[in-house]
This record gives structure tokens, C-alpha cells and sequence, in this order.
């Protein structure tokens, strides 16, 4: 094993504080990304 | 009044004959023909195979929820197409042959106005030798009862590394075309996670094995995504997750043969060369059904309706990945031939690949066919169904929606481990799923910002949450339809 994640960085991954807000984040993201729409290539 | 009938009942078919059924008066008929006679969540599959959830936790059988919502059903498995009718039946049809019951072997011709094939893939175990689910100790995650049977065996080989036996564990891709690298990729990390919570790390050495020619490319050309405040490739960020767990990686590999413990590939030098392990979990190649369709005199017109996958608005003509472009991709799923006919979610043939393809020295080609995933299948079904919706209410052929994967964005909640403290995803967005590299020339055909990838604790809990949004989506309670695909 490598470590490849440095201690803070792994702390801030699984702080449940932290991360409650990330998820928070990530879900409006999320639903930007998908609710953002889709549409043809051909004619745009 | 017509008659809408949907061949398949996983998440496109379901999400097709849900939103039909919804917005369509009761004079409209929805039917539904599927062999399962359960609705399963196929992505919490990771989970069953790590023994964290049941296969009931994931499934609900969809007869008592069809007969509620005035949906007829069907089991029964599409067994050809006659989208002429013949010289008895006038209207077109497909023919369908119970799987269950006092029926079990009977056929049916099973009219139809509208179709939407959303058949999804065939596990084509076949293509590897000696790849079937729970022999060679070779397993798959892609059903619930594979993934049950997956974390049995897993299970006693946990049993034996607590008695002392130090073990090899092998995951990934077992065909030189398959997909879905992403459903490998979460299982490998679940399972990394399980055998430290369990204490026996240390006796697994765990290995990555694709078809894949960078890690993290998933099929999909591999992203430039936004990464915190940087910009990683996706191969940059897998690398780091699986030097950061031990996981050791074959890439560029197409898998052949399976023997008891032993898995045999060639990669693009040419060369051949195998891999033993104590558990491993294989995904397989995925081809058509290998369906047939006549015309009204009984000619086999297979070819107007299939290449491997069923034919729509894509452009097949083949040319060199230099020329390849969003444009090649279908924005309405309707089939050329007969604009009755649709195929949403993986029931599509794909133009071609999303990967740049790769042939070994001896010409085999070794390139991960082009992911459909959850989202996209979702969108694509609802988007046929509006436009046959349409086309009912206003006596219409024109199709207003559209929806390409060149233009269509898609998130990816790979779990990493299972836990409400403990747990972790890699949550990956791409916009688009196709790379458009003459929109985004200068970020690898995507946009940053919408693609962008980050890991943690957030993660695990977002894949739950959707796990439950969409089992609860998929039963149709008060308000589903405010769920996005
Ligand atoms: C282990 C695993 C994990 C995954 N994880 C994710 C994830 O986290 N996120 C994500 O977005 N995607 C994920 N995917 C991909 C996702 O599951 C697929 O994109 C999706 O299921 C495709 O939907 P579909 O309706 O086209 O096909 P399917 O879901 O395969 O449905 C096909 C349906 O057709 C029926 N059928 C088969 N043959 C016939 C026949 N002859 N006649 C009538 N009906 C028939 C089947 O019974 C089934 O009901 C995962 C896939 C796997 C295998």
C-alpha cells in the first residue's frame, strides 16, 4: 500500500461534519448535472 | 385508443411504462412483457454481493404494483418480432413465450400500436470460455442471485483467511469487449473495504484486470474532470485510489478463458498470459438477445431491426475514431424501418465504441464497449415514451424530444465501501456522457465544472439516498414522477 491520500485529506473525506455539507453540495450537483437538460446534437 | 406495449420491465422499461401509464387516459392500454417477475435495483447489486444487503432489500415483484396502476403485465420473454403482422394477424405483434406458471411454454402473439424494446443486454457469459456465474470460482454481480451467490462464496473465503490462508482476489472485466467497468470498480473497493472491516486485509492480494487501456476510462475515453481546485484525469484519480488501497492492476487485458482458479488474457503487445485467483468476480461481455423479425410474408427481416442491439437514429456508417462525432449518436431511439418501434435504455445498438478502439497484435480487438447506464437509460425511456405520447394526442410522427448522449449529462455514485461512518463513494459527473472534443476541444470533450469527480463519506451516503429514492421511484408511491430520471 501506497499513501496516496495525505491524513488531512482522508479526515476531511470522513469528517460526518464535513461531509454532511458535501452532501448537501454533491445532491444539487447532482441534479444540475441531470435536471440540466439533454437535448439533440444534430441541429444545434 | 392504442396500445403501448414495453418488452423488458428493468429500469428503462419500467421508467417508460410508469410515465405512459401516468400520463396516458385509462381508454390508452400500457402492457408490459418481461421474464422477471421482480423490479430489482440493479445498482445496490454491489451490496448484495458484500453481503450488506438482501436481495429482497433491492427487489419488489411488479405484478400486484402493475395490476394496482391499471398496467398489464406479462411474464413472459419476447421470443421474435412481426412488425407487419403476417397473413393471419393483420396489426403488428411480437411473439412472446411465457416463462412462469400453467402457461410456462406457451406463445403469444401480442399486439401492438407503439413498441419500446427495452430488452436491455444479454449476459453473454458464452463469448468467454468457462465464464459462467459461480463456477470456476469465478463470479458476477450483475443480478441479484449472482450477487448472492457471489457473496457466499466470497463469505468462506473471508472464513478461510481468518483461519490463516492468505488468498488472490481478481476483478474486473472478463471479455476483451465488455463494460460496465464502473460496476467492477465499486465492487473491487467494496469488497477492499469489507476485508478490513473484517480484519484480513492483509492475507487478500486484490488486482484490478480490464480491457481498459488507462485505468478510470470506464468505457468512456477516460475525463478530464474538475478535482477540488485542480484538473485530474479520471486515470489519475483511479490510480491514486488504488495505490492508496493495495490494489494491484492489469490493464489492456481481454480475458478468453477461465479455468478453476485461472484466468487466461491477451493484451495489445500480443502477448498471453494468465492469472490465478481464489475469488473472482468477472464482468461479462453484453450482446443483443439474438432476436429475429419477419415481415408480413415471413421473410426474415432481422437486419432492418437488429445489428446485435436493436437498430434506431444513429449513424453506423463505419469510419475511423478521427472521425467519429456526437452527431453518430441517437437523439430519439426510433427505429429507421418501423416508427413504431423504439429502443431506449442498452436495448440500442451504439454507433460504435466511446474508447478509442485498440486491436491486439494478433488482431484481437480489445476495447470496453460503450457504456448505458442507470441514468441515461432512464432519460432515454422517458423521452420515447413523451414522444409516443405525443404522437397519440396529436396524430403526429414528429418527435420533439430528444435526447442524445452527446448532449446529456450523467452522474456516477460509484460506492467504495458500505457504512454510515465508515463508508465512501467516488462520485463522478460527466457532461456529456459522449465526448464532444469539437464543443471542448481544449478539456478531453467535456466540460469541466459539470464533469467533475470527488471522494469521501458524502458519497456513500448520496448512493444510499438514491438507492432508496429510486426503490421508491420504481413503486410509483405519491409523487414519483418528482424524482428526476
Ligand atoms: C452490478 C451493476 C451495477 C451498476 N451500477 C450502476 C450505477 O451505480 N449507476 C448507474 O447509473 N448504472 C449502473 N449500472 C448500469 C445499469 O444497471 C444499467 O444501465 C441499466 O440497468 C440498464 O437499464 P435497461 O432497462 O436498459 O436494462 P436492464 O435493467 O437490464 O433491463 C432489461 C429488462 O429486459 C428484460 N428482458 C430480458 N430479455 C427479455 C425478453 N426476451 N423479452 C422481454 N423482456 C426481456 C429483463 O428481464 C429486464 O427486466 C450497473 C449495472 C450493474 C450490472
Amino acid at each position: 500500500m501506497t499513501r496516496r491520500i495525505s491524513k488531512y485529506k482522508r479526515f476531511m473525506m470522513m469528517n460526518p461534519i464535513i461531509q454532511f455539507f458535501k452532501f448537501i453540495y454533491l445532491s444539487i450537483k447532482v441534479l444540475i448535472v441531470v435536471a440540466g437538460g439533454h437535448g439533440g446534437t444534430r441541429n444545434a | 385508443m392504442s396500445k403501448i406495449v414495453v418488452l423488458g420491465a428493468g429500469i428503462a422499461g419500467h421508467v417508460a411504462a410508469s410515465h405512459l401509464r401516468r400520463k396516458l387516459s385509462k381508454e390508452h392500454e400500457v402492457m408490459v412483457v418481461s421474464p422477471n417477475g421482480n423490479y430489482q435495483w440493479i445498482p445496490s447489486n454491489i451490496w448484495v454481493g458484500i453481503g450488506r444487503m438482501k436481495p429482497k432489500d433491492i427487489l419488489f415483484p411488479l405484478a400486484p404494483l402493475y395490476a394496482k396502476k391499471h398496467i398489464d403485465y406479462k411474464q413472459a420473454k419476447a421470443v421474435s418480432f412481426h412488425p407487419e403482422g403476417d397473413s393471419e394477424e393483420n396489426k403488428p405483434y411480437i411473439l412472446a413465450e411465457y416463462v412462469t406458471g400453467d402457461e410456462k411454454g406457451n406463445q403469444e402473439r401480442v399486439t401492438y400500436d407503439y413498441l419500446i424494446n427495452a430488452t436491455g443486454p444479454k449476459l453473454n457469459f458464452e463469448a468467454t470460455e468457462g465464464l459462467s456465474p459461480g463456477k470456476n470460482k469465478a463470479h458476477s454481480v450483475c443480478t441479484y442471485t449472482h450477487a448472492q451467490e457471489a457473496w457466499i462464496a466470497l463469505e468462506g473465503l473471508i472464513k478461510q483467511m481468518k483461519e490463516g490462508k492468505k488468498v488472490k482476489i481478481l476483478i474486473g472485466t472478463g471479455h476483451a469487449k465488455s463494460t460496465c467497468q464502473g460496476a467492477a470498480f465499486e465492487y473491487i473497493l467494496n469488497i477492499e473495504q469489507e476485508l478490513r472491516r473484517h480484519k484480513v486485509r492483509d492475507m487478500a492480494e486484490i488486482t484490478w484486470i480490464s480491457n481498459e487501456y488507462n485505468l478510470g476510462d470506464f468505457g468512456m475515453d477516460g475525463m478530464l474532470m474538475s478535482y477540488g481546485s485542480n484538473i485530474m484525469k479520471s486515470s489519475e484519480m483511479v490510480e491514486m485510489i488504488f495505490e492508496d488501497r493495495g490494489i494491484k492492476w492489469i490493464l489492456e487485458a481481454g480475458v478468453s478463458k477461465v479455468e478453476d482458479g485461472v484466468a487466461h488474457y491477451e493484451t495489445l503487445d500480443g502477448a498471453y498470459k494468465k492469472e490465478s485467483y481464489d475469488f473472482a468476480m468477472l464482468i461479462p461481455s453484453f450482446s443483443g438477445h439474438g432476436f429475429k423479425a419477419y415481415d408480413k410474408s415471413g421473410e426474415d427481416i432481422t437486419d432492418k431491426l437488429f445489428r446485435g442491439f436493436m437498430i434506431v437514429d444513429a449513424d453506423y456508417a463505419p469510419k475511423p475514431y478521427e472521425e467519429w462525432s456526437v452527431q453518430d449518436w441517437p437523439e430519439t431511439y426510433q427505429n429507421p424501418s418501423y416508427s413504431n418501434i423504439f429502443a431506449p435504455g442498452i436495448a440500442f445498438a451504439p454507433p460504435h465504441s466511446i474508447s478509442k478502439p485498440r486491436k491486439s497484435k494478433n488482431g484481437t480487438d480489445i476495447t470496453p464497449a460503450p457504456p448505458r447506464t442507470g441514468m441515461p437509460s432512464g432519460i432515454t425511456a422517458k423521452l420515447v415514451a413523451d414522444n409516443i405520447i405525443e404522437m397519440i394526442k396529436h396524430s403526429n410522427d414528429e418527435l420533439h424530444h430528444k435526447g442524445s448522449m452527446g448532449n446529456m449529462g450523467a452522474a456516477c455514485i460509484a460506492s467504495a465501501g458500505f457504512g454510515m461512518t465508515t463508508g465512501s463513494g467516488v462520485s463522478i459527473t460527466t457532461y456529456p456522457i459522449v465526448p464532444d472534443y469539437n464543443k471542448y476541444p481544449d478539456t478531453h470533450g467535456r466540460k469541466l465544472g459539470k464533469t467533475f469527480g470527488t471522494i469521501g463519506l458524502a458519497g456513500h451516503w448520496l448512493k444510499l439516498a438514491l438507492h432508496y429514492a429510486f426503490i421508491y421511484k420504481a413503486k410509483m408511491k405519491p409523487f414519483w414522477w418528482l424524482i428526476p430520471e
